[in-house]
């Protein structure tokens, strides 16, 4: 899937043709998005340029201009698309279940195997984020802030879920995070849907302890 | 130390606080070499460039944040008293150089994926420290990345404060941070114990 969300972007018919300007500039939005998310993965945000993007994306350099401030601008834009993609795919999979537990193991599945299919959104999202400057580092935070909740319902869950610290969630999802990097810059993104059992194990684990936690991970519901 | 290596030194501590005040992006090497009073030859004399400079600045920071903490827990003491004070040590540290706690927790992940890389292998130094913490775990079958699972929780609630500028508060938050490296080898009620231990004293 593209970070634009169709697998292969509408293109206006080449030539003259009458398309409304706006209809042309939105799908040419969409190929820069792209061609972004391209670039990035194969030399990473530094080392990309505007003319590898017009180049890729098949613009000329004054549209990129029309349509963006610069190369940070496109890249936070690529950044929040990549963003809305995970977490409606997490979103969906974690409300299709009931009890907690069952809950974050479907979420976790669902983004393990959307960044092992999408090797550029893991990258993307995790590595060169960084790169980007504060900016987009200050959006990686409020995109894990977008999950927060998620992790915070083991509140209700957990035994004594009232006294626990106020940043249990941040907790659990610095604990998942830390998987998958470490997974994504060994070059091991193919293997990160096996890391299932790890992650649910760190989501679990500060709400309701290593014992229950382990069980849970042993023996799913269903 | 010889004059060469104090000069490196020199360079190496002026790129950490340059970066830590205007982050790895906009550093640039004029910078560098006025904040450390010496001369564009001498920089390119010890390093290829920008990006050469920092990683070898972010070797000699995380070298002298883990000799700290080394020192600061010598093994006397059972596995959740050193935790407490090898933490209660880095937290110290960041708080004293807010400088140095940025470069070593947010700007390295700004110098490209060599570098994201060697926090990596940072952070597992620290997750061998947590190991022996298998002994006191009631069930001693945890999982085998139990140790980064740990650390990935510390190091986000303290990236999370760096980045909004709040280093000075991180003593504050040392509670919590004990309870996230405690918890998943003794479970949330013995660490909301050992979390208020630590808030009231």
């Amino acid at each position: 899937m593209s970070p634009a969300g169709g697998k292969e972007p509408w293109r206006p018919p080449r030539g003259r043709h009458r398309l409304p300007p706006e209809v042309v500039a939105r799908s040419q939005r969409d190929r820069l998005l792209e061609a972004m998310a391209r670039v990035v993965t194969e030399k990473g945000y530094t080392a990309a340029t505007i003319s590898d993007l017009t180049r890729e994306a098949g613009v000329s350099r004054t549209t990129f201009y029309e349509l963006f401030e610069d190369k940070e601008a496109c890249f936070l834009a690529t950044y929040d698309n990549t963003v809305d993609v995970l977490v409606q795919r997490v979103l969906a999979a974690y409300e299709a279940e009931e009890r907690w537990p069952d809950r974050a193991r479907a979420g976790l599945t669902a983004l393990l195997e959307l960044l092992a299919e999408e090797p550029m959104l893991a990258r993307l999202a995790l590595i060169d984020v960084g790169a980007a400057g504060p900016a987009a580092q200050r959006r990686y935070r409020s995109a894990v802030q977008r999950l927060t909740p998620l992790f915070d319902e083991g509140r209700d869950f957990a035994p004594d879920g009232r006294s626990l610290p106020p940043n249990t969630s941040r907790m659990a999802i610095g604990g998942v995070t830390g998987l998958i990097s470490d997974a994504v810059l060994e070059g091991n993104v193919d293997g990160l849907p096996g890391l299932l059992s790890d992650a649910l194990f760190a989501t679990l684990v500060p709400y309701i302890g290593p014992d229950a936690a382990a069980r849970e991970v042993g023996e799913p519901t269903r | 130390m010889s004059n060469t290596e104090t000069r490196r030194q020199a360079i190496l501590e002026a790129m950490v606080r340059v970066v830590g005040h205007k982050g790895y992006k906009a550093t640039s090497v004029a910078d560098v070499i006025e904040e450390a009073d010496t001369s564009r030859t001498t920089f390119y004399k010890y390093f290829d460039d920008k990006h050469d400079c920092f990683l070898a600045a972010y070797d000699m920071v995380v070298e002298k944040v883990v000799d700290e903490v080394v020192a600061s827990c010598d093994g006397e003491q059972d596995w959740v008293e050193r935790v407490r004070i090898g933490l209660t040590k880095i937290v110290d540290l960041f708080a004293l150089d807010p400088a140095l706690a940025r470069t070593a927790i947010v700007e390295v992940s700004a110098a490209g994926a060599d570098a994201r890389q060697r926090h990596w292998d940072a952070i597992s130094k620290f997750t061998g420290f947590l190991e022996s913490g298998r002994q006191v775990a009631a069930d001693p079958e945890l999982p085998d990345n139990i140790a980064l699972m740990a650390a990935g929780a510390v190091s986000g609630l303290i990236f999370d404060e760096l980045l909004t500028g709040r280093a000075e508060r991180l003593p504050e938050l040392l509670p919590e941070l004990l309870f996230a490296l405690l918890v998943p080898y003794i479970g949330p009620g013995a660490a909301t114990e050992e979390m208020r231990r630590a808030a009231a004293g």
